[in-house]
């Protein structure tokens, strides 16, 4: 296989409301940065790839075909991708494998969604729990929020994780988040806030759970010999390639999934997505050969269960080691630099691609140096859809 | 003066998001913004498809899983078409109307509301002899430390008219 660089990223500000654009305002907003930071022009650009979870939300149903004409691209092909809250990371594969087949070289990849303030939260809620099964659980009155809180209640009942090492991901996230102008909540927080913060579903509190936002990401992705040819920041810049892709599904009603492993505790579907892309980029021993991460933190217990699956400890063993400060800037592994989904915000199309951006910008050493990892030379993405029922794992490395 | 827009909120000039960030903001010729209402109201003729028989038998105070012959591998609740085992066409089997709690959570949020005095308790039962559990709400329980991992409950039947067939039952402890 050839290899395929990660060129350049973009954002647009992740908010709890942008009142200033439409998702696809902030889609071309996001798109013409990464194009800049790719050093490429838009006409050079031979595929894009939309990701969005939802029409309704965004008010806007074949958001790709606007967002093309918008950039004025017609008559280029593009295609949209969805898969919930995985859609971005789904986004980046599909990229990765449209240049793989040879269909193109270079790929621009762009996501939103709406789901800010510009909606109450409670029909979001509606619109997500139709994510998950409809007519059995949705029926009964249930939605995701208690969905990840039935899984992270028999993780403690399991493993004895506390509340408080649930709330120090909140805290390192939301202060991550500080030195990120495209975060959302940034914020000094004592664990002491947010075991006080009030609950929403147990055993999570408002702290606990990721920010409904609204924003956008796009990537530019291409071959070798396109960078060469296109790329004005190609000799210059921190080399670095899209090296591992996984992709795993899994029973999507948590009771369905067989008993013990994984039972309601355990993300199978992440596990298996993060040994083909280790396997793929010749990874065995993640904690280690892994530098800096951006796990799904949708709720701060997500992100320790993230741990486990992605191989960075033994199952029930990442409470402690969040305690000990191995996933903080300055510890062993850094996950979440960029604020996670907690503190930079959850546009369910943006916030995958967002990783990519952050990663991409970690391994260019380009971050701030309160958030710089130094000398990372590898880094992974972890985002899922429904409760890990869709989850892809992907893989950046620099190469110098 | 033209005509008035109802459904018109706002106009208002915004800044860049990210504000405290940037030289100039080069979409400065662009902030000037209008908001409207913009309301959406859908209802559906919704079919609950090929497991229709599990919600048309609750009215009947059954409830129905499905199980493969081929491969025997258990009973399914909530009821699937086809084997996740060895993909064949499953067949209906009548439950009992007791189980096991196997995991639990109280909310202070429901599907559609934003917050508020109500407290949601789910939970997934396994009933006896299934290979599955189902997510139900848990009715009659005042907090979360009356309930335990593993504990028996039983199924209680609506009376009266419930909106969906979903409605028709709950569990509650089997004390």
């Amino acid at each position: 296989m050839q290899k395929v660089s990660v060129l350049g990223g973009g954002m647009s500000k992740f908010a709890r409301q942008r009142l200033d654009g439409t998702p696809m305002d902030w889609i071309v907003e996001a798109a013409l940065l990464a194009l800049d930071d790719a050093g490429v022009t838009a006409s050079a650009i031979e595929h894009t790839v939309i990701a969005y979870e939802s029409e309704i939300l965004a008010r806007q149903v074949t958001m790709g075909q606007v967002v093309q004409d918008m950039l004025g691209l017609n008559p280029k092909p593009s295609i949209r991708v969805e898969a919930g809250g995985g859609t971005g990371g789904a986004a980046l594969r599909t990229a990765y494998a449209y240049i793989q087949s040879g269909l193109c070289e270079s790929v621009l990849v762009m996501g939103a969604d709406a789901v800010g303030r510009q909606v109450p939260a409670s029909t979001v809620r509606q619109v997500y729990a139709l994510s998950g099964d409809v007519d059995f659980e949705m029926a009964a009155g249930g939605f995701f929020t208690a969905y990840y809180a039935l899984m992270m209640s028999d993780h403690m009942r399991q493993y004895g994780t506390t509340a408080t090492q649930m709330a120090l991901v909140s805290v390192k996230n939301h202060r991550n988040a500080i030195s990120n102008p495209f975060a959302c909540m940034p914020m000094s927080l004592t664990v002491e806030e947010v075991l006080a913060s009030p609950i929403v579903v147990s055993p999570y509190k408002k702290f606990d759970c990721a920010i409904l936002a609204d924003g956008a990401a796009a990537i530019v992705l291409s071959t070798e010999r396109w960078a060469r040819d296109h790329s004005t920041a190609w000799k210059d810049r921190p080399r670095v390639y899209f090296t591992g892709s996984g992709c795993a599904t899994e029973r999507v009603r948590l009771g369905d999934r067989p008993q013990p492993y994984p039972g309601y505790a355990h993300f199978r579907a992440k596990r298996e997505a993060a040994k083909a892309a280790y396997e793929m980029s010749g990874i065995s021993d993640p904690r280690r050969e892994i530098h800096v991460a951006e796990v799904a933190d949708t709720f701060t217990g997500a992100e320790l269960q993230a741990y486990e699956a992605l191989g960075f400890c033994e199952q029930g063993e990442s409470g402690i080691l969040s305690e000990r400060g191995v996933f903080d800037l300055g510890g062993q592994l850094p996950t979440n630099t960029s604020g996670g989904l907690i503190g930079q915000g959850a546009p369910p199309g943006g916030m995958g691609i967002a990783q990519g951006v952050e990663i991409l910008n970690q391994l260019r050493e380009e971050r701030p140096d309160s958030v710089q990892v130094r000398g990372a030379r590898t880094g992974l993405m972890d985002i899922h859809g429904g409760t890990s029922s869709f989850s892809v794992v992907s893989i950046f490395s620099r190469e110098d | 003066m033209g005509a008035h827009v109802t459904r018109k909120l706002e106009h208002l000039v915004v800044e860049s998001p990210t504000r405290n960030d940037e030289v100039s903001d080069k979409w400065a010729a662009f902030r000037e913004i209008e908001l409207i209402d913009f309301p959406l109201t859908f209802s559906f003729r919704h079919s609950l498809g090929k497991v229709s028989r599990f919600f048309l038998e609750l009215e009947k105070q059954r409830l129905m899983g499905t199980y493969c012959s081929a491969c025997d591998g258990g009973v399914w609740l909530p009821p699937r078409v086809i084997c996740p085992d060895d993909h064949n066409i499953m067949e209906w089997v009548e439950l009992p109307n007791q189980g096991i709690l196997e995991a639990f959570s109280m909310s202070a949020y429901t599907l559609g509301t934003d917050g508020g005095a109500e407290h949601l308790v789910l939970g997934y039962i396994r009933l006896a002899g299934a290979r599955t559990a189902i997510l139900q709400q848990l009715k009659n329980v005042s907090s979360e430390e009356e309930l335990a991992h593993g504990m028996s409950v039983k199924v209680v039947w609506a009376d009266g008219e419930v909106e969906h067939p979903m409605e028709l039952f709950w569990f509650e402890l089997d004390v």
